[in-house]
């Protein structure tokens, strides 16, 4: 039987403790585990981008990530970027009102390179955005809503820090 | 028709939010992979590591004896149980291939799926697999189509002389005196590599034996389930009845979900076996060798020219690696086919002559994909009109000009026998012409090059059929014509409206262009329509997606079944409200009278109608159910022109897309932004075709691209910005639409690729393979690039 | 796609990795950041039976200066190296290689010295550490030993490791006043593995090259030094006039030194050209960079 570990971890705020193999990756444990399927598996090598999830506040490849390195650590996935009253984070908004949605398989990835993004620096150019999201494959866009929707975003939420 | 019909013109035209895109935003949509059962098992596939050998031995034991492998079945354990996969007949010359759900005796592509091990997960399985033992022994592989076709080459079946799966001779007027005659007759060769459709999510199934009242359910990745039900049905011995088809969330299809392939149904017999559900879901490095691949045409064009730049006569020769099997369903004439009969695009050709063949190779099955075989011919006839222009010494849109088919001479039936109307190629030329400020842009490019840096333009017209009704075949010359669907329509009790359907979107906002178009006809609003479109349990009849069909087909149904649903709605209202149904009306989903001073709620009508239905005589009252085919008979052409510019670095080769104007016809258009999406979209795969993506083999047919480290898909740097505009002309379907969700890439790889070559020409270079790969343009300058120090 | 079974470990202490590793022999593999292991296993190509994961170990997570010389622990990552003031002001050549590396999230996790470890050709870091003249710190239980970076990279992602050991941290040695640098690189797209590129380093005094450096990326093997080219520019004033000529001599010095091989997205007589273009580029930006900013 393969080595099974018990880990403690808190994801979209939650903590949970589990039992999981070692080479259990950090997005199967998420989706069979967790039940959190909203984390995508695009390519299982790193490249496409689809599995990112924030880890302890950085955008990480979940597919590239044991969950036995996340224990102790704090995760949040497209399931956790509400508020807590249940009110989309801006980028959700942003890219449901600009279309920067069409089958949604990218999105979770997306939605986490983004928010990284706009956390370090909040009024992107249009390039800016385009570079911070290459690692992240969309097949279906061809990316130019998803840049508007980041430019709203970064609107959205400046105008709300500015109150 | 009826004076009190209410036509509300609301929803449609307007950029409606996609309700249905919701749980995307939420993280809480089900995608295939998101489906489990409770006891499900977990599927894979041992696939071939040769691309052409006999399979000597296969030694499964260890495999099974693994702790938690359920079960291992290889080709022999399902021969006599399931009817392999024996491609359709086309009316053209070139042999049959038959392909085994799992190989038996022979592999004939690398990833061939050989053995399949069932267990407890898919670790355990992918653990399994490394334990099988398989000896091969090697046979010659045929690893391009013009090696393949030449006597004497190894053949990939015994049933195809030449490794034909297809090959097509055709001529309309008389080519031979049209070339004889010619002021100028120019040619070329075209090539372009393999590529495949790359959805983000892969395919998969999951089949679960007795779910509700069904033998076999099967969630799937797929474009059209109820096509996977009648080939469930035929090949497992079952009757449709017994089996539902539903298509979850799907990431992306592109046409590659749109055949049918053996690892699903291999599941199905699976789960009829084991009675137990069982769950596949390829992986990338399955969905780069099994998944159907697109392309790969190498052609040779050529043009006879009048003397001002008239096209007299077109002539190509095409060969299209078509890899080791006809793809289920539609057949190894896709590619071919296309590409050879739509070549014309938009222009006219009185005098038309191709032979196109369809070869088989030890590769990956070519099967369809977004605009199957017309960017090729687009970008072959583009760039070669620009050799043309250039020859004549006039302006590539200048010759574009002279041979566009003009709206004044619609209907018009070109070459190649199709009719082209309703459709607006000038204007779509004027519009990208104007938009681009082309004279400026050449002038711009002068400019550069006097500074020493090397620009080019593309100019591209394309056609597009879309939409296509039973008088038109989906490929020219093939025997498959699904060319009706329906929708039905259901004002449920509580006055709520259900659009069902068998037209599942891949992304394509197809549940909210139907509700826009439902809310409109009827009068009932937005947020009181539903609409579900993935179910067999559920939907009536339908092809599916593909093929720009989807708005066209389903529209059509939808206006067609609204007229009807409105009828028995007033009908019931007029005996309710006691006013004949000529004075009433239904809008914002009441029932009011035309002087607006009574009015009955959709709801309190529906409820009456079901549960007071005593109060209404059955002939009045016949239920609020209709289903409606639409069959557009012809398709309707939708098009477009796309002025690319392009910066060359030339010392490493690298093209830039500086500037990307579209202009596109796509008909009356139900959801702007969702139609944009489409079309930029489309650009972006266009992108990757012309600059970045291909699958590479070696010469022992072994893939080398196997990977997205090394299959290179276009990022968001690598996509310009689109400047897209519109020059509509409505279709003759009803409501005026047309599909769109094509069209683009026509016109990305064509306008891209003139782009590339126009640059060349600064420098008395040309390209004539794609993609242009930084080495391919340095090539086309004449860099030598021989490897000596 | 799902890794093969393997033991994991998960250490809190140098000398706990090392005696691991030790018991482990070949079948041990360090995990770091896994950026390039995990995808390996995840396709089965790699198997370890043992997997160290060194991320509990606090003390390699340094990145400072030690009497000028910058140590770059095992377990920095790349987005620490580009961040880093540290190392913009001291070893920019390093700052401006490490933009190239990858995307966001792979950079937030992958590190410097798992990239020197792999040594994948096409790498950044392998060929900024040769060019810069660091060194590599190797631990296993019997102690330590300081590999310098040429004796390290030995060929196609192989290197000095041994089994049993581990790369605790990369020296870099100071920069000497003066120092133009410049690290160039072509690739399909932004972040992919290079086709080719060039690291160059030129020591100007008084308008004369005391020193040059010369590397090659993504060109075979590992990255090439081409010493040739670095003896020819030494000793030379270098200037517009006579930047032209120098460095086409040195560029064809580079192409000479490569030895390129076909792979799926060029050919080896394009990647020839390629050396010669980008150890062109890397030249000319090291030379704007050099000397005249600062007093001889």
């Amino acid at each position: 039987m393969p080595e099974q570990q018990t880990i403690t971890l808190t994801v979209n705020g939650r903590v949970h403790t589990k039992d999981v193999a070692t080479r259990t990756s950090l997005a199967d444990f998420l989706r069979d585990q967790l039940h959190l399927t909203g984390t995508h598996l695009g390519c299982e090598h790193g490249v496409c981008g689809a599995c990112t999830v924030t880890v302890d506040g950085r955008s990480a490849r979940a597919c590239l990530m044991l969950a036995v390195q996340a224990d102790g650590r704090e995760v949040v996935t497209i399931e956790g970027l509400k508020d807590p009253a249940g009110v989309w984070h801006p980028v959700q908004k942003a890219f449901f009102e600009n279309f920067a949605i069409q089958c949604g398989f990218c999105t979770p990835g997306f939605f986490a390179t983004a928010i990284e993004l706009l956390g370090q620096n909040p009024d992107p150019t249009e390039a800016e955005i385009r570079e911070y999201l290459s690692g992240n494959i969309c097949r279906c866009s061809g990316y130019q809503a998803i840049v508007e929707a980041v430019r709203a975003a970064a609107a959205a939420m400046q105008d709300h820090q500015r109150g | 028709m009826s004076g009190t019909r209410f036509v509300n013109e609301r929803m449609v035209g307007s950029s409606v939010l996609p309700e249905e895109a919701i749980p995307l935003v939420e993280g809480e949509a089900r995608f295939l992979n998101d489906i489990s059962f409770a006891g499900m098992f977990h599927v894979a596939f041992l696939r071939s590591q040769h691309a052409h050998a006999r399979l000597a031995r296969i030694d499964t034991s260890r495999a099974r004896a693994l702790p938690g492998v359920v079960t291992v079945l290889t080709g022999a354990d399902l021969l006599g149980k399931v009817e392999p996969f024996t491609s359709m007949p086309n009316r053209f010359s070139g042999g049959q291939s038959t392909q085994h759900w799992l190989a038996v005796e022979k592999v004939r592509f690398c990833g061939e799926a050989i053995c399949t091990v069932v267990a407890e997960s898919r670790a355990l399985a992918e653990d399994a697999i490394e334990l099988i033992e398989v000896d091969y022994d090697p046979l010659p592989v045929v690893t391009n189509a013009r090696d393949g076709e030449r006597d004497g080459s190894p053949l990939v079946h015994d049933t195809c002389p030449n490794n034909y799966l297809i090959r097509r001779d055709y001529q309309s007027g008389d080519v031979d005196a049209a070339f004889a005659n010619a002021h100028l007759v120019v040619k070329r060769r075209f090539q372009l590599g393999r590529k495949q459709a790359l959805c983000m999510e892969g395919r998969g199934c999951v089949a679960a034996w007795r779910d509700g009242s069904f033998k076999l359910s099967m969630w799937m990745s797929h474009q059209l389930p109820y096509v996977v039900r009648h080939y469930l049905a035929k090949h497992l011995g079952l009757s449709e009845t017994d089996i539902r088809v539903v298509a979850p969330q799907t990431g992306g299809g592109f046409g590659q979900k749109a055949s049918i392939y053996p690892e699903e149904f291999v599941c199905a017999f699976l789960a009829l076996q084991l009675r137990r559900p069982v769950k596949w879901v390829e992986d990338r490095l399955e969905n780069m060798v099994a998944s159907t691949h697109a392309r790969e045409h190498d052609i040779e064009v050529a043009l006879a020219l009048d003397a001002e730049g008239h096209i007299l006569a077109l002539q190509s020769d095409i060969w299209t690696d078509v890899g080791a099997y006809s793809t289920y369903l539609w057949s190894a004439g896709m590619e071919p086919l296309q590409t050879g009969g739509l070549m014309p695009g938009p222009y006219q050709v009185k005098a038309l002559r191709y032979t196109t063949r369809g070869v088989a190779t030890n590769k990956t099955p070519v099967g369809p994909y977004r605009a199957v075989g017309r960017p090729s011919a687009s970008a072959s006839l583009e760039l070669l009109l620009d050799q043309a222009a250039a020859e004549l010494g006039i302006d590539p849109v200048e010759i574009r000009r002279r041979n566009i088919i003009p709206q004044s001479a619609m209907p018009f039936r070109n070459g190649n026998n199709l009719v082209h109307d309703h459709v607006g190629y000038m204007p779509c030329l004027d519009m990208a012409l104007a938009k681009s400020g082309y004279p400026v842009l050449r002038k711009e490019q002068q400019a550069m090059l006097a500074k020493g840096k090397l620009r080019g333009i593309g100019v591209a017209c394309f056609a597009e059929l879309t939409g296509l009704g039973t008088s038109t075949a989906v490929g020219p010359g093939t025997l498959l014509q699904p060319g009706r669907d329906a929708v039905t329509l259901r004002l449920e009790t509580s006055g709520k409206l259900t659009i069902a359907a068998a037209l599942p979107s891949q992304g394509q906002r197809i549940a909210t262009a139907m509700r826009q178009v439902a809310a409109d006809e009827l009068g009932i609003r937005l947020d009181d329509i539903a609409c579900l479109t993935n179910d067999t349990g559920m939907a009536p009849y339908g092809f599916g997606t593909f093929a720009s069909r989807t708005a066209v087909f389903g529209s059509g149904a939808v206006i067609q079944a609204a007229g009807e649903l409105r009828r028995r709605i007033l009908a019931v209202a007029a005996h309710i409200m006691q006013t004949p149904s000529e004075e009433l009306m239904l809008a914002d989903s009441v029932v009011e009278t035309v002087d607006r001073t009574r009015s009955l709620p959709l709801r309190q009508l529906a409820e009456h109608s079901f549960f007071s239905a005593k109060d209404i005589p059955s002939e009045i009252n016949q239920g609020f159910e209709v289903t409606a085919f639409y069959d557009p008979k012809h398709g309707s052409f939708a098009a477009g022109a796309h002025v690319v510019v392009v910066d060359v670095d030339e010392e490493t080769g690298h093209v830039e897309i500086v500037r990307y104007v579209a202009a596109e016809d796509v008909g009356r258009i139900i959801n702007p932004a969702v139609v944009e999406g489409q079309i930029i979209g489309g650009i972006a795969q266009g992108v990757g075709e012309a600059l970045y993506e291909q699958l590479i083999y070696d010469e022992n047919g072994q893939p080398r691209t196997v990977t997205l480290a090394d299959y290179l898909v276009p990022s968001a740097l690598e996509v310009p910005h689109i400047e897209l505009h519109h020059a509509n002309t409505p279709s003759g379907a009803l409501g005026g639409f047309k599909g769109c969700g094509e069209g683009s890439i026509i016109g990305a790889l064509a306008g891209i690729s003139c782009a590339v070559a126009d640059a060349l020409r600064q420098r008395g270079g040309d390209i004539f393979h794609f993609p242009a790969t930084p080495e391919r343009v340095l090539r086309g300058l004449g860099v030598a690039l021989d490897d000596a120090a | 796609m799902k890794a093969p079974v393997f033991d994991y470990r998960a250490p809190r202490s140098l000398a706990e990795a090392t005696a691991i590793l030790r018991d482990a022999g070949p079948d041990g593999r360090v995990l770091a950041g896994g950026q390039s292991l995990m995808p390996m296993m995840n396709m089965r190509i790699v198997a370890p039976g043992v997997l160290v994961d060194i991320n509990r170990i606090e003390e390699l997570a340094r990145l400072d200066a030690d009497g000028g010389t910058l140590r770059v622990g095992a377990l920095v990552r790349h987005v620490d190296i580009l961040h880093s003031p540290l190392v913009k002001a001291g070893w920019p050549l390093m700052s401006e290689a490490t933009a190239y590396v990858a995307h966001p999230a792979i950079r937030n996790r992958g590190t410097t010295c798992g990239s020197v470890a792999h040594n994948d050709p096409a790498a950044e870091h392998p060929s900024v550490l040769l060019t810069l003249g660091g060194s590599v710190v190797i631990a296993s239980a019997e102690g330590r030993r300081e590999v310098k970076a040429e004796d390290f990279l030995q060929g196609l992602m192989t290197t000095a490791l041994e089994p049993g050991e581990m790369i605790v941290e990369l020296r870099y040695p100071p920069v000497r006043p003066g120092t133009g640098w410049a690290f160039v690189e072509f690739s399909r797209r932004l972040g992919d593995f290079a086709l080719g590129g060039a690291a160059a380093l030129l020591t100007l005094r008084g308008g004369v090259c005391e020193e040059a450096r010369l590397t090659l990326v993504g060109m075979g093997e590992g990255p090439v030094r081409v010493t040739a080219a670095e003896a020819l520019l030494a000793g030379q004033r270098i200037d517009e006039g006579t930047a032209p000529e120098l460095f086409e001599a040195a560029v064809q010095l580079a192409r000479r030194a490569v030895d390129p091989t076909d792979d799926v997205h060029a050919g080896a007589g394009y990647r020839r050209h390629l050396a010669g273009v980008m150890a062109r580029r890397a030249l000319a930006r090291a030379l704007l960079r050099s000397g005249r900013t600062h007093h001889a």
